[in-house]
């Protein structure tokens, strides 16, 4: 009988660094790539395009002296690395490093 | 007797520069993206004269090419160009002043451009791109007046399937362009005329003069002085078989100018002032030719 709650505490324990990775998984929904090649506004425009393309990129901002592209993507939402590369790609620019938060 | 007019024309409708932001006068390598398609249109204002014979020629041309560029891969944009043209000549005939004219739409020209080389750092991109295309006799070259028909080179088109490539290598920084390209045109013969060749290199160096400084976040527009130059080469024409001893030469033009680029849409002025000309046999000399256009993508 006393052995009970003691199961519940190990199983709820066990639960716990589940959920917040969960939580942590639901707020890492920024990316930031570093974007080679890119150093004309009129060019800019068909990076935002080909990014906004893929599913679950709410918003895309672009900084021209940096090089780097914030993504915004939904929580629900996968979008890879390989994914964002691509699109990159295929706007005619290189993908360097993608940093998520 | 008209043939001094080709020198010019044919450069200027059929490689008015291309659509993505770069050189004003011809084509860059810059990229069209994927899936991007690019509208633009020129107003192109040509005036010859000086003539010292008694006829005392006086040529105005003004052409609008309507130009459509889409990115059908990263490193493949394909372009369409539809000039509308028109095309004004005074002569002096027994002591009048005689005007003839032709407008219409003239020749399009349809072109690939294949991304051979890009090399990217940031801020900064460096790309070989050759290009390759087909103008196409969409143009009249049959126009009448009350005085017959038109010489061949005052006609809005040329009548002939005249194929074209080259090379356009373009270095572009935040802070300035450069381009540079050249082309040849083989210019084949219709209804007995032929215009001779045309080969051209053209250099164009751009600088940011706003803002001076880039501050950090968003896409700024950007304010370009633009500094190019052209060596254009026509080639004698050919009719009936004879050569035009009195067409073609070489033109050397530099033309100053201004962009304005933002993410959407860019507009562009250039005047074009001939630096040297030497044309063949009894050919009027360019005075200017001034460029005003726009781009927008989509």
């Amino acid at each position: 009988m006393h052995i009970l709650p003691g199961l519940f505490m190990l199983a709820w324990l066990s639960v716990v660094p589940v959920g917040l990775a969960c939580a942590e998984a639901a707020t890492e929904h920024t990316a930031t790539i570093a974007v080679d090649g890119l150093s004309c506004p009129f060019c800019a425009y068909g990076l935002e395009k080909n990014l906004k393309k893929l599913k679950g990129i709410e918003t895309v901002d672009i900084n021209m002296k940096t090089g780097k592209v914030t993504v915004m993507i939904r929580p629900d939402a996968d979008v890879d690395d390989r994914a964002l590369r691509q699109a990159v790609r295929k706007a005619g620019f290189t993908a360097r490093d993608i940093t998520r938060r | 007797m008209f043939a001094w007019v080709i020198v010019f024309a044919a450069g200027l409708f059929a490689c008015s520069g291309t659509a993505n932001a770069g050189p004003i006068t011809f084509n860059s390598a810059l990229p069209v993206s994927e899936g991007v398609g690019i509208f633009r249109s020129q107003i192109r204002l040509m005036r010859k004269s000086g003539d010292s014979a008694p006829m005392n020629r006086d040529l105005a041309v003004t052409a609008v090419p309507l130009v459509l560029a889409y990115g059908a891969s990263p490193r493949l944009a394909l372009f369409g160009v539809l000039p509308y043209v028109e095309k004004r000549l005074h002569i002096t005939v027994n002591g009048a002043r005689v005007r003839r004219e032709a407008r219409g739409i003239g020749d399009a020209s349809f072109f690939g451009r294949y991304t051979m080389i890009q090399i990217d750092r940031p801020g900064d991109t460096l790309r070989i791109a050759p290009f390759a295309g087909l103008k196409i006799p969409t143009g009249a070259h049959d126009k009448r007046d009350a005085f017959g028909v038109l010489p061949r080179t005052l006609q809005p088109g040329s009548g002939s399937w005249d194929p074209f490539a080259g090379l356009t290598i373009t270095r572009q920084t935040l802070d300035w362009e450069f381009d540079a390209a050249v082309r040849y045109q083989l210019n084949t013969g219709a209804s007995g005329f032929a215009f001779g060749d045309q080969a051209r290199a053209d250099v164009s160096f751009q600088y940011r003069i706003f803002p001076r400084t880039l501050k950090s976040g968003g896409v700024p527009a950007f304010t370009y002085a633009v500094l190019e130059a052209s060596l254009i080469w026509n080639g004698k024409n050919k009719a009936a078989g004879a050569t035009d001893m009195n067409s073609g030469g070489m033109i050397w033009h530099l033309a100053p100018g201004l962009q304005y680029v933002t993410s959407r849409y860019v507009l562009e002025t250039a005047v074009q002032i001939p630096v040297i000309q030497r044309l063949n046999g009894s050919a009027l000399k360019t005075d200017w030719v001034w460029t005003a256009g726009f781009r927008r993508n989509f």
